[in-house]
């Protein structure tokens, strides 16, 4: 080590630049956030008062927060498991030799290069009530009438479906290249040994997949809880009522709408704890399952 | 030559230092944009030494705050327009240069419309800066009408008879719903003013804080007891919380819209079929009241320098003038905002040949200035619109028959959760 690096100082200000930026980005915000959360704030911040735990003992006692947290895990078990099992079947298919297969790759991954805001807009377009074409497409050959602005279900639907389709690309990346370091003798292997592609997929392809499984899943997850908040934005404002209110809506709606800043810190130290503990859950149980080779 | 350099080099700047900029952020989106910058452009023309400089900030609540935001860190702009629902906060924010004050005593307020003046007026002084004031009408689809063989010079004027109409319109396949709201929240104040109801204690919170409201009273569930009841028999078609519910009104999914009148310039260029406007419905038995005003005004912020501000006045007096609220009128639809600029508009025959501009004023001028009638002021506003946004939405999607029980009890629950944003409302601000 010292041999590389003959300055003792150096290394130190190799780091610097990345340790600043994670000091006033991360770390600053989120002790300022923990401060507030102790806090009721003015809009204009110009006053505040110490509440003591208050923020907090209202978020558990509230039903609208419950909820949001029940919303959301639905949300986030959905955009996980149809991200993976969807993503992995569309990377199998993706691995074959197929004539213009470059196309293909590209048309699915590009999901992961718009941004959340195109990507709400696209889905809000194609649900829309009155002009939609998913709307028109089921009113016309199952005559459902659907409209997610008046129904909640609906609308939960429509944003899990958007929040998924929108990391597939994500997921694609990274199962192609998790399906590429299998070694194609152990598959050629099987298919002289008679196994049929199913048991092929189930036997061989998954459990040399799930490093890249297991770390999908914890993207996923984080993804779900964090990164949502533009397409619900663009889509449905965390509506109708409160259906599609996840909890960095709800979030984003008490502290920058309604300029309740206090209550809001307090809900992002609640969130962020609860996202460290299933984290860690998932690294507890989930990891025990995952075949490193 | 070098000399010829300096000397142009020295005129430029003393030109760019002696241009005092005017930061003037809004939320006026779609066709409201341009008639924004056709009143900025014609400001900064007549004035070389001022430059405003408008920008689209986004919506009402993602312009107010943004300007919160920047006057936290010191940036804030000069004017910031915001909508009605920020009064009491911006009141209390301690971060306004009120309008008093830049026009001195002396100026006479006298012609700005009544009803506008009372709403922003506090304590015989005036706040914000009186800009797109409108108020909530309804708009409906003649064509339909007749399609459904109902006579297109009726419109409905009562709850029932819009419910009834509203069926026939759905029954007879002349449309798939009947009607949709825009701002659905400010619709159900509406609908306690023109009823002369409170929506709040303390006189909608004009005498002093509100810290109850009143919407989960009889009147306020016997309204959306028969929202819901529209809803079921889908004479009501929920179209979302802002202007979305326009689209479904223009691509003929529903015959009527209860929406801002600052829509109709919009709606009328746009719409490829007749489309007449009327008075809100009403239900009767209940006291004559009057439409609120709604939309927004100009706050200017503090911490400027006095030529700035002298500079802002400006400019508003430049708003203030008959033509430019004439013409800000015709291309919108909000009020005009001056007693002057409605006689020219009346004068050129304006409202002659353009009879539904005409409708939200004669609808405000016509009710009463009751003090139930003269808008709601609260704390915490904005997260109280969405509260009872939130409520209406869940109301909407009741499948049961228990109309009113149901209608009781979101309503009862909205207010529980309003009277808390109340309560703390006065925690920071004392009563």
């Amino acid at each position: 080590m010292n041999s590389r690096f003959p300055n003792k100082l150096l290394p130190y200000l190799l780091l610097l630049p990345s340790v600043v930026v994670v000091i006033v980005f991360l770390i600053v915000p989120t002790i300022q956030s923990l401060y507030l959360s102790f806090f009721r704030v003015s809009p204009f911040g110009d006053r505040l008062i110490f509440v003591g735990w208050y923020n907090f003992t209202k978020l558990f006692k509230s039903s609208d927060y419950v909820d949001s947290l029940m919303i959301t895990l639905i949300f986030a078990v959905f955009v996980v498991i149809i991200g993976l099992t969807v993503g992995m079947l569309l990377s199998v298919l993706l691995n074959q030799r197929l004539k213009g297969l470059q196309f293909y790759r590209t048309l699915f991954i590009w999901t992961y290069a718009i941004s959340p805001a195109v990507a709400g807009t696209i889905w809000a377009l194609m649900f829309s009530p009155s002009s939609g074409p998913v709307t028109y497409l089921l009113k016309t050959f199952f005559g459902a009438e659907v409209n997610w602005m008046m129904d909640g279900r609906v609308a939960l639907l429509a944003v899990i479906i958007a929040a998924s389709w929108k990391m597939l690309g994500y997921n694609i990346i990274f199962f192609l290249s998790g399906l590429q370091t299998i070694p194609q003798e152990l598959t050629e292997a099987a298919a002289i040994d008679g196994a049929s592609s199913v048991r092929r997929f189930f036997r061989i392809t998954v459990p040399l997949l799930s490093p890249t499984t297991f770390f999908l899943l914890i993207m996923n997850t984080l993804y779900a809880f964090f990164q949502v908040f533009g397409l619900i934005d663009i889509m449905t404002k965390g509506g109708p009522g409160d259906a599609t209110q996840v909890l960095v809506y709800k979030l984003y709606r008490d502290g920058f709408i309604n300029l309740d800043t206090g209550f809001a810190s307090a809900q992002s130290i609640v969130l962020f704890v609860f996202v460290a503990i299933l984290t860690v859950l998932q690294f507890r149980f989930a990891e025990r399952k995952v075949f490193y080779g | 030559m070098k000399k010829l350099l300096v000397l142009v080099l020295l005129c430029l700047s003393i030109f760019a230092f002696g241009k005092t900029t005017i930061n003037f952020w809004h939320a006026m989106s779609g066709s409201r944009l341009g008639a924004v910058d056709a009143i900025v452009e014609g400001f900064n023309a007549e004035n070389p030494d001022i430059e405003v400089v408008a920008q689209f900030t986004g919506s009402y609540a993602e312009t107010l705050t943004k300007a919160i935001a920047s006057y936290r860190a010191g940036d804030q702009p000069h004017i910031v327009q915001v909508y009605e629902v920020g009064l009491q906060t911006m009141l209390d924010s301690g971060a306004i240069k009120p309008v008093f004050e830049l026009s001195g005593p002396d100026y006479d307020w006298g012609d700005v419309i009544g009803p506008i003046l009372d709403y922003y007026t506090v304590g015989d002084q005036l706040y914000s800066m009186p800009f797109n004031s409108s108020s909530a009408i309804l708009y409906y689809n003649k064509d339909i009408f007749r399609a459904a063989g109902l006579d297109p010079n009726e419109p409905p004027s009562t709850f029932e008879e819009l419910y009834e109409m509203g069926k026939k319109i759905v029954e007879s396949g002349a449309a798939q719903g009947g009607i949709s709201f825009g701002w659905p929240a400010w619709v159900f104040e509406q609908m306690h003013s023109v009823h002369g109801q409170f929506y709040a204690n303390n006189e909608n919170g004009r005498a002093a804080k509100a810290t109850e409201v009143f919407f989960n009273d009889d009147f306020g569930v016997k309204v959306l007891a028969e929202w819901i009841k529209w809803a079921q028999a889908k004479v009501f078609l929920y179209g979302g919380r802002e202007y979305d519910a326009n689209q479904a009104f223009l691509s003929k999914q529903v015959a009527m819209l209860i929406q801002s009148t600052s829509s109709v310039s919009s709606i009328e260029s746009k719409a490829d079929f007749e489309m007449g406007t009327t008075f809100l419905p009403s239900i009767p038995g209940y006291p004559k009241g009057n439409s609120v005003i709604g939309g927004a005004t100009l706050w200017v912020m503090k911490g400027h320098t006095d030529d700035e501000y002298e500079a802002i006045w400006k400019f508003f007096q430049y708003l203030m003038r008959t033509e430019v609220t004439a013409e800000w009128h015709k291309s919108t639809g909000y009020f005009p905002a001056t007693n002057s600029a409605v006689k020219i508009l009346m004068d050129q025959g304006w409202f002659s040949e353009n009879p539904n501009h005409l409708t939200a004023f004669l609808q405000i001028l016509s009710g009463t200035r009751i003090p139930e009638a003269q808008g709601v002021r609260l704390g915490n506003f904005v997260a109280i619109r969405d509260i009872v946004d939130g409520a209406i939405e869940n109301a909407i999607q009741y499948t049961g028959s228990d109309y009113e029980g149901e209608a009781k009890r979101i309503l009862d629950d909205a207010a529980e959760k309003t009277n808390t944003a109340l309560e703390e409302y006065t925690l920071i601000y004392g009563k």
